[in-house]
């Protein structure tokens, strides 16, 4: 019984959603930023199939339906990108300026710093597109032959450190100006710095919202004149 | 009915940019030409936020479970993860700061300089 339950394709299926519905329920309890449904989910399931010894694999039978579905999510993006046009074009100048310092800022210093510390190429490609919203630096990762689940848990841990940090930040190095705050919040931790930007106020919480977007945009075009 | 065709109109923008990305000469990755195609679309539109609304909702509200199989293959790369643990642990630990000070400059002092310029105008 015990193997027919593993080698269906229920059991990744049902496993996944479970453990994505218990860590959500544990992030609303605990209100934790560390408590996030992605790693929280994924320790879960390494947990589950260390514990029973199975392979990823047979996880996989079923949980390659849900990962199937990053594409149309990733699409989707498109939507938030469209809704902040007014916004967007009302602050168009400072928003594409920062964007791309930021972005070119995150890319290449993360670059230099896997060439200093002589990092795996898979672990580099991984890591250059992690400030960039989750489905993008899947996307950004795996074009560059880097490990997408290196690629979203560092994309979650800065997302975390921007949800902890970002007050501070702008506190320690003196930003002042709303737009700023967000942008800069936006760019180092898309969505999940933008829960902390809006937080901040209301023109933060924007700012920080077309950050995620455009940030993406212009990483994917820095990144197809990179190598890693 | 209708989160069907909203489902199949999704599925269908994705299956066309796979098609793209796979005669592009460079590689640029399905599902961001997929970002491109159905901003293309909404621009012209072709088709209205309001159209997809009950798919993208539910999708994007649940963006995290879509994730955890990825991560979960964490799994199968831990040895490459724990050979480079420190580096990456120091990297994810001096870059997000950096960009937020970078960012944070630049914008300020855009934000300086176009006020200065209206000021000038006016």
């Amino acid at each position: 019984m015990f193997e027919t339950i593993v080698n269906s394709p229920m059991f990744g299926l049902s496993l996944c959603v479970g453990v994505y519905l218990l860590s959500k329920w544990i992030q609303r309890k605990t209100k934790w930023a560390i408590a996030n449904p992605v790693l929280l989910g994924a320790a879960f399931v390494i947990a589950v199939l260390s514990i029973f010894k199975l392979d990823y694999e047979q996880f996989n039978i079923g949980a390659k339906v849900i990962n199937w579905m990053l594409g149309p999510v990733t699409a989707l993006l498109a939507l938030g990108i469209y809704n902040q046009r007014k916004i967007l074009k009302e602050y168009f100048i400072p928003v594409v300026v920062g964007c791309l310092a930021g972005a070119a800022t995150s890319i290449f210093s993360i670059l230099g710093l896997c060439r200093l510390f002589e990092v795996d190429k898979a672990v580099a490609a991984a890591m250059v597109p992690k400030s960039c919203t989750t489905p993008i630096a899947i996307a950004i990762a795996e074009a560059h032959g880097g490990v997408a689940a290196i690629a979203a848990t560092c994309v979650a841990v800065a997302g975390i450190t921007g949800v902890v940090c970002a007050p501070l930040f702008a506190k320690w190095f003196s930003i002042k100006d709303p737009v700023a705050q967000g942008l800069a919040t936006g760019a180092c931790s898309h969505a999940l710095g933008t829960t902390k930007a809006r937080e901040m106020g209301e023109l933060q919480g924007a700012m920080s919202s077309i950050a995620i977007g455009i940030c993406g945009m212009i990483s994917v075009v820095i990144s197809l004149f990179i190598t890693v | 009915m209708a989160i069907l065709k909203q489902l199949c109109f999704v599925f269908a923008i994705c299956l066309v940019a796979e098609a793209i990305s796979s005669v592009l000469p460079f590689t640029l990755p399905a599902s961001v030409i997929g970002i491109i195609l159905l901003l293309v679309l909404l621009a012209v539109k072709a088709v209205k936020p309001k159209d997809l609304k009950e798919v993208s909702d539910f999708l994007l509200d649940n963006m995290a479970l879509f994730f955890i199989p990825v991560v979960s293959s964490m799994i199968q790369y831990k040895d490459v993860l724990f050979a480079n643990f420190w580096a990456i642990v120091l990297i994810c630990l001096l870059t997000t700061p950096l960009v937020f000070f970078v960012t944070g400059h630049v914008v300020q002092l855009t934000v300086k300089l176009l006020r200065r310029k209206e000021k000038k105008d006016v």
